[in-house]
């Protein structure tokens, strides 16, 4: 944590007169304190000032306050307005901002806050599978539910769709038939406890979970991790990458019908998972990021970690050049489901779905944590914005992956030491953790009393990423809709906790 | 075109060949947690464990694999008495079939493998397969999903996936029920025909794991439904995903009781 000069001045690229109090906080972290009538005016000039938005929540630390994160310029400015008799009740962002609406919903539906000027909406966070509530009036016009019960292996999530026969006139998405307060279930555990928890969030993304929590706990800690676990960390991140960058492709190529392509891509995702099992264990990683560091080495050796890396870039190099090849693959995905890059930055979406729209946002290049601080890193990015560009952004993305992982194997060699430091000294403590998902950027907000978990928050990019869903279907027909899906990327168990 | 099928045939076979053949996890795989030595334990030690799989009782372990999510916090606290093993297998068809050391020992308790493969035979028809989710972490659905790629190919077995639930035999549940997926799922299994049995899917599906104590979730399919075959997991791998459908089809050839 950086240490407290009275007063501590404002980073120069926040206008002067935002009538905030800067309180100390670690790297990366701008906290600001402001009256409560003050929180609305100032998120307002953050975002005019170029920020994301990125959540909003209830901490109770240092006191009980309504924070709101931003992301801008490489760091993320924490914006706090101390609580006052209790009542939460703060002017609606999501009146102006689109990208802060269903945060504001949550706030508003779960926790009893007050947003002034909310527009009227049906309850987010309590979906009934039932109620279609269609809002698109005309003679042939009908709604369609799909889900929560999927048809085929897909977890539960609704769309309602209206439709005049083929094309797509609106369509509501609705998270939430998972929630399973995954969140409240931590309080009172030790980090390390919690952990597991944490793990099982969103179990495709389970390595980026305890990687962000582990940070944040960490960062609130005042904890350096050895180098050497911030290496594997790194590995471990890349690892799940992969895995899930090929499930999206492979499953691009089933909705297309080009099975031969779904069968390759099929194999190389399952390559990858017993790839993991045989470094930690277990096919998604779980067990060895811990607060403090990693439980042990990846049990594999070096050289046959890099064969087997070898062999995987080499399939997917010529298996990509097959896939780009075949016509009635790629005409399908060009032009589905485009997202204008206004439209983007509006919900400040995050991950492979921001970056095929032009923004090029990556956790790992904009907040470097970890090993990437060392580590340089290429950001994919693709500019049409649809599904072609969400493809190709993951495709570029499998390459930049593996590269890391060959320079985190050289560098592992050169770190020797300890994997874990111990968690003691400071009991108390609260921060941000993050890092950059599969799905985009995870950021989570912990805090820790007497050594356990008093509270945490998850922004996960899934919940903020669907947002735009909605917005997806501009010129497209009900057939495209597996492949738009697919191409987002996302899973309902992280949008859900 | 030609092209990816000559790609296709160009690579090796890469299918498992279980059941006929066994096929265990990779050396350190976390597949499941034996007790080794379940006597003359402290009451204490049923508290390393963060989902209350552990219970000792007169001094014997009891550890139930219905609610084990494979943390290895006892592994870690008691080498002793507790010890991962790589085997893939653990599905059961009761819940107290889950239930590891003490007098239980589970090993040969179900069918062998190799009739299991027998039993698909016997049936001379295919088993449709429907999946709901009712709040797993995700996970779950991608080793159910592999189940269908070219290394696992249950499709050899006779397994075929079917949206339609008025066609299915058997019921893939995941999670451990969220209130908005409880009435989801009772219509789906209400609609399917007789005979007909329901698998839940890791260890949220059989006990709700830890997700249980938030009170948010039923605490496993069992709660709202009758249960045939508990696969346990967190998440189970794809080939004990087939080992819990190959159990599940030895009960579609028994008659449905009344
Ligand atoms: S491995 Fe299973 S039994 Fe052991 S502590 Fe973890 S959840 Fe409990």
């Amino acid at each position: 944590m950086s240490v407290a000069e009275e007063p501590i001045g404002l980073p120069d690229y926040l206008p002067a007169h935002l009538g905030a109090r800067r309180e100390p906080g670690p790297d990366h972290e701008i906290r600001l304190l402001v009256a409560p009538l003050a929180f609305l005016r100032t998120s307002r000039m953050l975002r005019d000032a170029g920020a994301r938005f990125v959540t909003l929540l209830l901490a109770d630390t240092p006191e009980p306050s309504l924070m709101g994160v931003f992301a801008l310029r490489g760091d993320l400015v924490v914006l706090r307005a101390p609580i006052e008799n209790g009542s939460i009740s703060f002017g609606s962002l999501g009146a102006w901002w689109p990208a802060a609406r269903w945060a504001e919903r949550e706030l508003v539906e779960r926790h009893g806050a007050r947003a002034i000027g909310i527009p009227p909406e049906r309850a987010l966070t309590a979906p009934d599978a039932d109620v279609l509530d269609p809002r698109v009036r005309g003679l042939d016009v009908f709604s369609l539910p799909y889900g929560p019960v999927r048809s085929g292996i897909f977890e539960a999530i609704q769309f309602v769709i209206e439709t005049g026969g083929e094309d797509i006139l609106r369509l509501e998405t609705r998270p939430f038939f998972k929630h399973r307060g995954m969140e409240a279930r931590v309080v009172g555990l030790r980090p390390e406890q919690a952990v597991h928890v944490v793990e099982r969030i969103a179990g495709i993304a389970s390595v980026a979970y305890a990687c962000a929590f582990s940070q944040a706990v960490e960062s609130a800690l005042g904890i350096e991790v050895p180098q050497r676990a911030e290496c594997w960390r790194a590995m471990h991140s890349e690892l799940e990458r992969i895995a899930s960058h090929l499930d999206v492709i492979a499953k691009e190529a089933e909705t297309t019908a080009l099975s031969v392509g779904q069968a390759r891509f099929q194999i190389l995702k399952e390559q990858t998972m017993r790839l993991r099992a045989r470094i930690t264990g277990s096919r998604f990683g779980r067990g060895v990021v811990i607060p403090g560091g990693v439980r042990f080495d990846g049990r594999i050796e070096t050289a046959e970690l890099l064969a087997e890396l070898d062999a995987l870039e080499r399939d997917c190099q010529r298996d990509r050049r097959l896939f780009l090849g075949t016509a009635s693959m790629v005409d399908r995905l060009f032009g589905g489901g485009r997202l204008e890059r206004a439209l983007v930055e509006d919900y400040s979406a995050v991950g492979p779905l921001a970056r095929g729209s032009g923004v090029s946002t990556d956790a790992r290049h904009e907040r470097p944590y970890g090993d990437y601080r060392r580590l340089g890193l290429r950001v994919v990015t693709a500019r049409d914005g649809d599904a072609m560009a969400r493809v190709n952004v993951r495709f570029g993305e499998l390459t930049e992956s593996l590269r890391i992982l060959r320079q985190s194997i050289d560098r592992l060699a050169t770190i020797d030491g300890e994997l874990t430091v111990e968690i003691t000294g400071a009991r108390n403590g609260a921060a941000l953790g993050w890092c950059e998902a599969p799905q985009g950027e995870l950021v989570i907000w912990v805090e820790v009393r007497d050594e356990v978990i008093h509270r945490m928050h998850v922004a996960s990019p899934s919940l903020r990423n669907w947002a735009l869903f909605d917005h997806a279907f501009p010129k497209d027909v009900l057939t495209d809709f597996a492949f738009i899906e697919h191409s987002f990327g996302l899973t309902p168990a992280g949008a859900d906790r | 075109m030609l092209e990816w099928i000559a790609r296709g045939l160009s690579k090796r076979r890469v299918t498992t060949r279980y059941p006929a053949h066994t096929e265990p996890g990779p050396p350190g795989y976390r597949g499941s947690v034996s007790v080794r030595d379940a006597g003359g334990a402290a009451p204490e030690l049923a508290r390393v464990c963060p989902t209350g799989a552990i219970s000792v009782d007169g001094g014997d372990i009891r550890l139930d694999r219905a609610r084990c999510i494979l943390c290895g916090d006892c592994v870690r606290a008691a080498p002793e008495r507790f010890a991962f093993s790589e085997r893939y297998e653990t599905a059961a068809r009761s819940r107290a079939g889950l239930i590891a050391g003490g007098t239980n020992e589970d090993e040969e308790a179900e069918p062998a493998r190799r009739a299991l493969g027998e039993q698909v035979r016997a049936l001379k028809r295919s088993i449709h397969v429907r999946h709901i989710d009712c709040g797993s972490d995700g996970a779950e659905e991608w080793e159910i999903q592999a189940l269908w790629n070219p290394f696992y190919d249950i499709q050899r077995l006779g397994f075929f996936l079917t949206a339609a639930p008025r066609h299915a035999d058997v019921l893939l549940v995941t999670g451990g029920v969220t209130g908005p997926m409880r009435a989801p799922l009772e219509r789906t299994w209400d609609v399917m025909p007789e005979p007909k049995a329901l698998v839940a899917v890791g260890t949220e599906a059989c006990s709700g794991g830890l997700a249980a104590a938030g009170g948010l979730v039923a605490g496993g399919v069992d709660q709202v439904l009758g249960v045939d075959v508990y696969v346990p997991g967190s998440p189970p791998a794809p080939i004990a995903i087939m080992h819990g459908l190959l159990l599940a089809v030895g009960l579609l050839r028994e008659e449905p009781s009344a």
